[in-house]
């Protein structure tokens, strides 16, 4: 009795860890999906204590993952399919945060990028 | 005395005291990050043979668009000169508008040159011997170039300070080198060396004053910048028991816009 009560427990837990993390995926594969990638070619990005302002400005933009590269020069962020700026007001945004925007590219998969931080 | 140290106080507090960004000592084109939205203070002891000369100014820009900035500086004065009592009090009151010029970006570099006017109110104490405010209307109008790049950053700055009340108009000209110790990445962590020149040239008297500078600043964040500076005399064309020994300057300047 106590065998098959033990063996019960086992077999529900993994079923529930295999539901959870099944779900897991599924949700993050969704929110994958749902989102714009940016990558912005930022000229004038010379010294880290004033990319800050840029920083703001684009999350100010809906991203909550502005990565910024000064050796690249480039910013990255993604934003939800639904708010996805325009190619002319990210360059807005760049130039009043004080720079001059170049290329800018939208992707439906994130960006391989070297972070500065890393 | 009492002239010579008004004098003191405007040539190595008010007129650096606006600087909004590395470097230390010289003014910057750069409006962006803690040279836009920062706020400023420092002590600087300026160590004179008969006096010794504490200011701490208070700097606040405001940014009215990436090309615009306004300003306020008010700063806090203590005078101790050698046999008289020492004085303090609220100095004269300093408002600023820059507005720049030209820019040209590249990939991890740019070139700027911006316009400044500095406006001095004669609000300071005036009633203690010595005084801590100069009595005196001051204008000044400069040019702030800069060349700033991952691997280094020139600043240069010519201006022309226009007095009232009988102190001497002064040429300002001021240059500075900016090394980053640390591999430049973001956020930042800097660690950065300065050194450079300050120099002032009074027309009405023919008398020349050149400071050689150098300093170390270290930006612990996005918001927060630590520096210490040391300034001494290389050319000072004032009587001898009026020179300066040498300046000592430590700051922060925080984000606060």
């Amino acid at each position: 009795m106590r065998i098959l009560l033990k063996t019960g427990i086992i077999t529900l837990l993994t079923f529930a860890t295999f539901i959870l993390s099944t779900t897991n995926v599924n949700a993050q594969t969704k929110s994958e999906t749902d989102k714009t990638y940016i990558k912005i070619e930022v000229d004038g990005l010379s010294c880290p204590f004033c990319a800050y302002g840029l920083e703001k400005k684009l999350k100010q933009a809906g991203s909550k993952d502005v990565l910024i590269n000064l050796e690249e020069g480039e910013a990255t962020m993604s934003v939800p399919k639904d708010q996805q700026p325009t190619e002319e007001e990210l360059r807005k945004i760049v130039k009043v945060a004080g720079f001059t925007p170049k290329e800018i590219t939208f992707s439906k998969t994130p960006f391989k990028i070297k972070q500065d931080e890393k | 005395m009492n002239r010579l140290i008004i004098l003191t106080i405007s040539v190595f507090s008010a007129l650096n005291v606006f600087a909004q960004g590395p470097p230390i000592f010289t003014e910057t084109p750069i409006l962006l990050g803690l040279d836009g939205g920062g706020m400023r203070t420092f002590a600087r002891f300026i160590v004179k043979e008969n006096a010794t000369v504490y200011v701490q100014p208070l700097a606040i820009p405001y940014n009215l668009g990436s090309k615009t900035q306004i300003g306020i500086v008010g700063r806090f004065v203590n005078i101790n000169p050698n046999n008289f009592e020492s004085v303090s009090g609220f100095g004269d009151l300093t408002l600023f508008l820059k507005q720049q010029l030209y820019q040209k970006d590249g990939k991890g570099k740019t070139f700027r040159i911006i316009a400044k006017l500095d406006q001095v109110f004669p609000t300071g104490k005036t009633n203690s011997m010595p005084s801590i405010g100069s009595d005196s209307w001051q204008s000044q109008l400069s040019l702030v170039t800069g060349y700033v790049t991952l691997k280094y950053g020139i600043y240069g700055q010519v201006g022309y300070n226009i007095t009232s009340n009988g102190l001497p108009d002064n040429l300002i000209y001021n240059a500075a080198f900016v090394y980053p110790l640390l591999p430049q990445k973001y956020p930042p962590n800097q660690l950065n060396l300065n050194i450079g020149i300050n120099g002032n040239f009074f027309t009405d008297v023919n008398s020349n004053t050149i400071l050689a500078s150098g300093g170390i600043q270290w930006i612990t964040s996005k918001t927060a910048l630590f520096e210490a500076g040391l300034q001494i005399p290389i050319v000072e064309e004032v009587p001898e028991a009026q020179k300066t020994n040498y300046v000592l300057t430590f700051g922060t300047r925080i984000l606060i816009f």
